[in-house]
């Protein structure tokens, strides 16, 4: 076959990794991680518009390297060709290998902040989609002399307690080693991370089961859904997360 | 008698410390609760939220009104029980078993607070039980739940059976929000009411209580 790939940059060196081995020709647009900063309008509309760029003479299919994302492809059209989409929440099960796994470490451990090497190389600067991210829109990336000076120190104080302080409810930081070259490095920059916030860490073996099959063309009911041409994707709230809309 | 458009103007710019001092001075001076309330800060807050949904205010224009109002509020409250008057209602509002994102759920705390409702913070990650034990033994009049994560959404389904299944259907209204909540998924769940914004809440949160 050959295939499209449109990915998020986060998921790069394990993308890489499977695309060196698939028997599949593919090509692949990676895409800025902010993507998933400026809310779910801005980000399906950006989606939708690298979907219809593809020229689809070209492609057997289009495969996404995304999950629902916080609805970021809820009403993704596929058009003339068929659209493969992880069956995911988030990108941790694409790491993780399942959505069962995902789910059970999930909710047994709530304070868990994720980190992958590329989700610490990519930063959490969106660069020139932060301008739009609905966090500067909220005023939470606000620095505390800007917000004293806007608003004084009272009322500063407050705000930025309110708003500025985005992981206080977590706990811990869990890396996903992907048993890739760079794992320990960036394993490291985490436990670093994790001993300056005071909060524990684990180190979580990951799977690379669901990038081999999206790239060999392995797509199973239970992990992936395969979009008809002219259909949607939709979010479905339940174990199947997403789901098919005419 | 001290100029009390001064006071709607301390809360519509949020400036807690002046709104607190005309609050007392006016009572001091035997201004009446109700109409320092009904005539002043209720319309400084209706304005807020119209500035806000004009874009002309943003969050933390919204925040910093709120607790402004709130200020304002506890002085004024203690007479207003005293005479009789009853609170806009009581909320009980936390996110969902599983959600630790509270940005969200203490902002529209702090906008129904402003705007005379009681508020029980029950806190991040509340099971369902806790939300029906807060309708069934605390009084909440609304539960309000939300979820940053499409991963903790199915909470507020499991919330809203509980609360059928605890026989408190129709008595307690359901509210819910978070960025990845729609109109749709309340509907689908049974959820009552359904805001994409603080200020909206509180609109929401009236109608079901009217």
């Amino acid at each position: 076959m050959r295939l499209k790939l449109i990915a998020c940059e986060v998921l790069f060196r394990e993308l890489c990794q499977a695309l060196a081995d698939t028997p599949h020709t593919v090509d692949v647009q990676f895409a800025p991680k902010g993507l998933h900063d400026i809310g779910a309008p801005g980000m399906l509309a950006r989606m939708q518009q690298m979907v219809d760029a593809v020229d689809e003479a070209q492609y057997d299919a289009v495969m996404l390297g995304y999950a629902l994302c916080n609805n970021g492809i809820a009403g993704l059209t596929a058009r003339g060709i068929p659209l493969v989409v992880p069956r995911a929440h988030d990108c941790i099960t694409l790491f993780l290998g399942s959505k069962e796994k995902y789910h059970d470490f999930f909710h047994a451990n709530p304070g868990v902040y994720f980190h992958t090497a590329g989700w610490i190389e990519r930063g959490t600067d969106a660069g020139e989609l932060q301008q739009l991210s609905v966090s500067h829109q909220m005023g939470m990336d606000s620095q505390y002399k800007d917000l004293v000076e806007k608003y004084g120190e009272d009322n500063a104080k407050y705000l930025f307690d309110m708003l500025c302080n985005t992981t206080r409810n977590y706990s811990g930081i869990a890396y996903i080693a992907m048993g890739l070259g760079s794992d320990s490095a960036f394993e490291e920059q985490s436990r670093r991370d994790a001993a300056a916030r005071g909060w524990s860490f684990t180190r979580v073996e990951g799977d690379m089961r669901l990038f081999r099959d999206l790239l060999e063309g392995r797509w199973d009911e239970a992990d992936f859904l395969v979009v008809p041409p002219g259909q949607s994707i939709a979010a479905s709230h339940g174990s199947d997360v997403i789901s098919i809309t005419a | 008698m001290t100029d009390l458009q001064e006071l709607y103007t301390a809360v519509l710019e949020g400036d807690a410390p002046s709104a607190k001092s005309l609050v007392q001075t006016a009572l001091d001076g035997g201004a009446d609760p109700q109409e320092l309330l009904a005539k002043y800060m209720i319309p400084a807050m209706d304005e807020v939220g119209r500035l806000f949904e004009a874009n002309e205010y943003f969050v933390p224009e919204l925040l910093i009104a709120a607790r402004a109002m709130k200020g304002a509020l506890e002085l004024i409250r203690p007479k207003l029980v005293a005479a009789g008057a009853k609170s806009a209602g009581k909320v009980a509002i936390g996110t969902v078993r599983g959600d630790l994102h509270d940005i969200g759920k203490n902002l529209v705390a702090a906008m129904l607070e402003g705007g005379g409702f009681d508020i029980i913070d029950l806190g991040v990650d509340v099971s369902p039980e806790k939300f029906v034990e807060a309708a069934r033994e605390k009084g909440a009049d609304v539960i309000a739940m939300s979820a940053l994560l499409t991963t903790t959404m199915p909470g507020m389904k499991t919330t809203v059976d509980a609360i059928d299944q605890a026989g408190l259907k129709g008595k307690v209204k359901v509210m819910i929000g978070g960025a990845p909540v729609t109109q749709r998924f309340a509907d689908e769940i049974g959820a009552d009411g359904f805001s994409d914004n603080a200020s909206g809440a509180v609109r929401i949160a009236r109608q079901l209580l009217a």
